[in-house]
């Protein structure tokens, strides 16, 4: 029955899994699903390259517990925007580069080194300008999704709320250490490492 | 030190000025986007530190310093694209704005990144 009864609007067809309604309706208002999922590509590129540097830079970290731990929320939390917003890649008709080396290049952000001199505040520096980084880059997805992809701009303002968390407990921290100065972020601790409040996807079992 | 850049806007940037020329002030030592931005015109850019190349311009005019950039190479400047998040003049310019595509290709004839992983 389905088959011989045409949607009322746009341009899918029943049955039809060439196409989505979940992108058409993103062009029928005006946004671009193509542009939007190769910026997303390149976004989640630098939240997945984050999340190994911020492992290396949290190694450095080592005797600074209170650094760690932070950094610890950072890293954890930069992965969960990795795999909140990889299936939406995936819905808007694109996918994962094959080979790593071409998601990293692609990368939307600085690749964040660990610095020649790795001292707590050469590593805090890093660690903020890699979230400024990631504020901008969040902030462009929403701006240009906020009128005609209501998915994706719900994720892009979920992310960019923790990466605003995220710049404020590293201007804390940093000007605690570089400057002796009390810079306070106002936020309490996650409810555990790398929570990501707002952006945590669904659950993985306990298996996975 | 003040510089005077015009920016040449396509007609497909979407910035709201399509079209148009826009002479912008910017002062010595001071990034071109953010001038133009400050000056109403909302060119594109995400990273803001010379790295992803979204702001990229093509200069038609003038003298650009890229010090400032994470990721810029020399042909880059050969190519006369510059990356305007990060790009300070080092005297009056002409701009044509809106060149990440012309970027990507770019970098990818030189099996560059961030070019070579997205042609």
């Amino acid at each position: 029955m389905s088959d011989e009864k045409r949607h009322g609007s746009g341009s899918v067809q029943p049955g039809d899994t060439s196409k989505r309604v979940g992108a058409e309706v993103v062009r029928e208002r005006g946004g671009d699903p193509e542009e939007i999922r190769e910026k997303l590509i390149d976004a989640i590129g630098a939240e997945f390259t984050t999340y190994y540097y911020y492992t290396n830079l949290r190694c450095f970290l080592a005797g600074e517990e209170d650094l760690k731990e932070i950094t610890e929320d950072a890293r954890l939390e930069d992965r969960a925007h990795f795999e909140l917003v990889m299936p939406r890649v995936f819905e808007l008709g694109g996918k994962l580069p094959n080979d790593i080396r071409d998601f990293a290049d692609r990368a939307s952000c600085p690749d964040a080194y660990l610095p020649d001199d790795p001292t707590p505040t050469n590593i805090l520096e890093t660690l903020l300008e890699a979230e400024r980084c990631a504020i901008r880059t969040w902030a462009e997805v929403c701006d240009m999704t906020r009128d005609c992809d209501p998915r994706t701009y719900d994720m892009a303002q979920r992310i960019y709320n923790e990466e605003v968390d995220h710049e404020a407990w590293f201007i804390e921290l940093l000007s605690r250490e570089r400057d002796g100065e009390a810079n306070p972020a106002g936020h309490f601790v996650r409810g555990e490492p790398g929570e990501a409040p707002y952006s945590t996807n669904n659950r993985m079992n306990d298996s996975a | 030190m003040t510089y005077t850049v015009e920016l040449v806007v396509p007609d497909d940037c979407g910035t709201g000025m399509d079209g148009q020329s826009v002479d912008v002030d910017v002062r010595d030592g001071e990034y071109v986007l953010w001038a133009a931005r400050n000056a109403g015109v909302w060119l594109p850019a995400d990273c803001q530190q010379g790295w992803c190349c979204r702001c990229a311009g093509y200069l038609l005019s003038g003298s650009l310093d890229q010090a400032d950039s994470r990721r810029y190479y020399d042909t880059d400047r050969d190519a006369e694209l510059h990356l305007l998040c990060t790009a300070t003049p080092e005297s009056d310019c002409r701009i044509l704005v809106c060149q990440y595509e012309a970027m990507l290709d770019e970098r990818a004839s030189h099996d560059l990144p961030p070019g070579r992983s997205k042609r």
